[in-house]
């Protein structure tokens, strides 16, 4: 489920034009551990006073992908946090991610604590902090949570004056629907609220109530068109749930991708028989459920659990009326569940059982996201080395996708054709430091390394491996691209080291984590 | 270089005083041309075209020939011809047209166009910082303009004309506008160049380029047998040997000699005989400097240079350094197809295939334009399709790039701009692989796309009851266009004869 599905993307956005009206007269009962379901309630009335939310001030200091040796300057951010049960404070993940100091401040008194940050999740974009001093939240009543919120009620997003006054903004809920999270992993369940808001304060994190119960996190939102996206308390739960035990897991995924049967030319083909439903495989994740349950190719995915599966890919939400199926599995499951998935094979009913799984970053070719982990990186002789990630890329700005190497970009996203079999690393000679043993080299840059001194080249690991092994006192690196080959006099790389690192202040040669 | 402007218009010049001019009458050479060009539709491929009028120059050469630039005459369905103090617009017809150095010949039928006009003759590369006199009808005037400048450098550059062609060109810092193309520029009453391209005003000012002598007399030298053969390729690439410790490594000496090969083009008369990480050390005796300059008539130019100047079936002698051993080889050039793909064609209809209101295109730079397609995997089809040779699997990358609507396709709009791998089981290499695929008698018709995703299917039998209505829903007048464009080889045979005599 988490692989990018080039077309079912516009899909999601068709599926929560689905009748609301219709679910609700037909609710489909669950098999899987549901979010308790109530009755969709009006608009809710805020009482302040009551609320308890403290400042988050977070210094953040991402590291520099372009210079993986350092970190990128300082910079403040301000949010709001939710205080929850058990001494702990939602925020967002984006909040907290690569945060050097965290610390809450009560809006009230203006006391401040540090915290830590206990859980982070960067796929679903939450986290819990917790304070040091665990006084520090004392006579602040912890949020329960609002999971009944459907198209049509209203939240209030909270905000505060720069005095500690609370500010709320009503907005009405008009979508529901799976859409992409921060980390372009998968679909999530997201509300779409349309509300005029102002920013204030610099708030980061911004909690959504309903009731007085938190019924969302500020995910993104767009002045122009006024549109708030929510991360919506369902998956918050999930997230909470998960964050009990020792061992945090992440969201579950199938492993599979996609593509709707509208077209009864497909049904045909695939022997789809019966009246048309499910939705067709397109691909499997190696190692992943879908995969290891024997799913494949071409079969037709009819039925999740109890719940029928339409050709668009959705089911009849109790709460939502139509919405994609992988809500029953990122949102309704927990790694670990076994889930029923009913196909057809070449027209014959199946029955798949699914053990969930949930896919790690590290476990991709190009990791998707790299958290607060630093970046690799080998220095030869100024030829700079590291793996490729999205976050390597995401160097070159919101619009990477057009502006980073066109190259390394189709690594990214077409890795899983490229690289079938997985468990590797792709590196990259990504520049070049002029120094004496590159003379000559100095215009290549962005190039993919294949093998280094004979040996080829999986990982950074493998690669500051091989270059100890030089041949007849060269190391030689072949490159995927032209010049195909580059030599270093292995005897000059390490002569000039000390005088490369201080030249170009690196404070050390490589870093292999 | 993609921001290039092409010059077009001259006019005609009517001057009193010929002999205040340093490089003779020039209006007794000069000539003005229209031509009305059909500017090929990549979008409906089967509609023939918008229709364009342009103007631009030339000037006599031996024979009653008229030289001017390719793009004046591109696409053109009528040329013609007036010359000074006559009130006649003379029907032309093109000789030659070379669009890979963007030069043509063109003539006039009639006996009497010739009368009095003196054909100009060719000098050879002017010195840096030498004048020279540009003559042209900038910005549509009405009367000859004659600009000056010095020569600026002398160096490769891409003709944008192609756009995947680069060759010896001169920048002059003579003024250049569009209206001069086509034109001459003279030093010492001799032809040394003919203005064919510079930049708009806002990336770079009083930089202009000519195409030099030695890029015309091989054109000229080309077509003396009747035909032009394009130029011709080694086929390799190559990298700079500057870095010591890789010198070494390949066992050279410290004498700043040789380039790396670095890919060896196997469609490419290159591929049998040189390898990658062979050192190229000579060529033709010539020594290669480490920075892969030549020195070619006492000018340094660039190793390419030297091939440039040869045509197809003349030899290039190498000496080269392999596994640290001497050894000398002999290259059989030929031009290089699998290039022509990232070029602008011209002169040939679109090639395509409509099925069930599906359009089916090869890949091109010009279909990349039409589209401009923000697709991953296509770009990087069209990017790679030489260095990754693509081509050996795929001589033509055959796109889906539209669809008709129609009840029968009506669900085939994800599919949009896949490339077709297979149809029912049958790798697709070019065009008429699926032409004649898809003509074959089946029950049903099963295309793969490369990359994961579903095939496309389609039931014969609709298509064939939908057929007519949608060719006349969308006015398709020719289902597909095949020929008009010979497709290219397998790997390693000759490329299409494209520019032909017409």
């Amino acid at each position: 489920m988490t692989r990018v599905r080039l077309f079912s993307v516009a899909l999601a956005v068709c599926c929560s034009l689905g009748s609301f009206a219709q679910a609700q007269k037909k609710p489909t009962a669950s098999p899987m551990p549901t979010a308790a379901v109530v009755l969709p309630q009006p608009v809710p009335a805020v009482k302040p006073k009551e609320l308890s939310l403290v400042r988050v001030n977070v210094t953040g200091q991402p590291y520099d992908y372009a210079r993986p040796w350092q970190k990128k300057a300082p910079f403040s951010k301000r949010a709001l946090g939710a205080v929850l049960p058990k001494n702990r404070v939602l925020v967002t993940a984006d909040l907290v991610a690569n945060q050097n100091y965290v610390e809450l401040e009560r809006a009230e008194s203006g006391e401040k604590c540090g915290a830590d940050v206990r859980v982070i999740d960067y796929e679903a974009n939450l986290a819990l902090v917790e304070p040091t001093d665990p006084k520090f939240l004392d006579g602040l009543t912890p949020l329960q949570l609002a999971l009944d919120t459907v198209v049509g009620d209203r939240l209030a997003a909270l905000q505060l004056e720069p005095t500690g006054a609370l500010v709320v903004t009503e907005g009405l809920v008009t979508t529901v629907q799976m859409t992409r999270y921060p980390a372009e992993l998968g679909q999530f369940l997201t509300y779409r609220i349309s509300m005029s808001m102002q920013y204030r304060d610099n708030s980061y994190t911004i909690p959504l109530v309903k009731n007085n119960k938190l019924a969302g996190l500020l995910l993104r939102y767009d002045p122009r068109s006024q549109v708030l996206d929510a991360i919506p308390a369902p998956i918050i739960a999930h997230f909470l749930k998960e964050a009990e035990s020792n061992n945090y897991r992440g969201f579950p995924s199938a492993g599979f991708s996609f593509f709707p049967t509208r077209d009864p030319q497909l049904r045909k083909f695939a022997g789809q028989t019966g009246k048309p439903a499910g939705v067709y495989v397109i691909s499997l994740e190696p190692n992943m459920p879908a995969a290891k349950a024997g799913m494949q190719v071409g079969d037709i995915v009819t039925n999740v659990g109890s719940n029928e599966i339409d050709q668009n890919g959705n089911y009849v939400d109790p709460l939502y009326g139509k919405i994609e199926f992988t809500n029953l599995i990122t949102a309704r499951a927990f790694a670990g569940d076994t889930i029923p998935i009913q196909i057809q094979r070449a027209g014959k009913p199946m029955q798949l059982n699914l053990v969930l799984d949930h896919r790690a970053a590290q476990d991709y070719v190009v990791p998707p996201y790299n958290g607060d982990q630093p970046p690799g990186y080998v220095v030869l002789g100024g030829l700079i080395f590291q793996e490729l990630s999205r976050q390597y890329l995401r160097e070159w700005g919101a619009n990477w996708q057009k502006e980073a190497p066109q190259r390394l970009v189709y690594m990214d996203r077409f890795q899983s054709e490229l690289f079938p079999e997985g468990n590797r690393r792709v590196v990259v000679l990504s520049q070049v430091l002029p120094a004496n043993s590159t003379i000559g080299y100095d215009e290549f840059g962005y190039l993919t390394v294949e093998k280094v001194n004979g040996k080829e080249i999986k990982s950074l690991r493998d690669l500051a491996e091989a270059a100890k092994q030089p041949l007849d006192g060269f190391i030689k690196i072949e490159t995927e691209e032209d010049p195909k080959q580059l030599e270093l006099d292995a005897a000059q790389v390490a002569e000039e080291a000390a005088a490369l690192q201080q030249n170009y202040g690196l404070p050390s040669l490589e870093r292999l984590e | 270089m993609r921001r290039c402007l092409l010059l077009l218009c001259f006019t005609f010049l009517v001057a009193t005083n010929l002999l205040a001019q340093p490089n003779g009458p020039i209006q007794k050479s000069l000539v003005r041309i229209t031509s009305t060009e059909i500017e090929p539709d990549y979008k409906a491929p089967w509609n023939s075209g918008g229709i364009q009028r342009g103007v631009g120059a030339g000037f006599i050469i031996d024979g009653g020939r008229i030289m001017t630039n390719a793009h004046v005459v591109s696409n053109s369905r009528y040329l013609t011809v007036e010359r000074e103090g006559d009130p006649n617009k003379y029907p032309a017809t093109v000789l030659f047209v070379a669009h890979d150095c963007d030069l043509a010949l063109i003539q006039v039928a009639a006996p009497e166009f010739s009368k009095g006009m003196a054909p100009l003759t060719f000098g050879g590369i002017p010195e840096l910082e030498s004048t020279v006199s540009a003559y042209g009808y900038p910005i549509g005037g009405q009367r000859m303009s004659v600009t000056t400048g010095i020569v600026s450098r002398i160096d490769f550059q891409l003709y944008s004309h192609s756009s995947i062609d680069s060759h010896l060109a001169i920048q002059i810092s003579a003024q250049i506008n569009p209206g001069n193309s086509g034109g001459p520029v003279m030093q010492n009453s001799k032809v040394v160049g003919v203005a064919f391209q510079g930049y708009s005003g806002d990336v770079a000012q009083g930089v202009a380029y000519m195409i030099p002598t030695p890029v015309i007399t091989r054109f000229l030298k080309d077509v003396s047998d009747g035909r032009y053969d394009r130029y011709v390729d080694l086929g390799v690439t190559y990298s700079k040997l500057q870095n010591p410790a890789q010198r070494r490594f390949l066992g050279l000496k410290d004498d700043d000699r040789g380039v790396l090969v670095n890919n060896v083009i196997a469609a490419g008369t290159a591929g049998k005989v040189l390898k990658a990480g062979d050192v190229l050390l000579t060529i033709d005796d010539h020594p290669i400097a480490s920075d892969s300059f030549v020195e070619l008539e006492g000018e340094r130019v660039e190793m390419p240079e030297v091939v440039e100047r040869k045509f197809k079936g003349d030899k290039v002698k190498l000496d080269i350094w392999r596994d640290k051993q001497p050894m000398t080889v002999t290259v059989d050039l030929q031009p290089l197809w699998p290039y022509l793909f990232q070029g602008h064609h011209y002169d040939v209809q679109p090639r395509y295939v409509v099925y069930g209101g599906l359009l089916f295109q090869p890949l091109s730079l010009d279909l990349m334009q039409a589209y401009q397609p923000q697709d991953l995997r296509l770009r990087h089809y069209f990017d790679y399709f030489v260095t990754e040779q693509i081509y050996l699997e795929h001589p033509e990358v055959i796109v889906l790039t539209n669809i008709l609507p129609d009840p029968i396709n009506t669900y085939l709009s994800p599919y949009k701009g896949g490339i077709v791998d297979e149809v029912n089981g049958h790798k697709i290499r070019t065009l008429e692989d699926l032409a004649k695929t898809l003509a074959e008698p089946a029950d049903r018709l099963v295309v793969n796309l490369i990359g994961d995703g579903p095939p496309l299917v389609l039931d014969p039998k609709e298509v064939e009851s939908a057929r007519e209505r949608i060719n006349r829903r969308y006015n398709v007048v020719k289902e597909q266009n095949l020929t008009e464009q010979p497709p290219p080889k397998p790997a390693g045979s000759p490329p299409p004869d494209e520019e032909q005599a017409r």
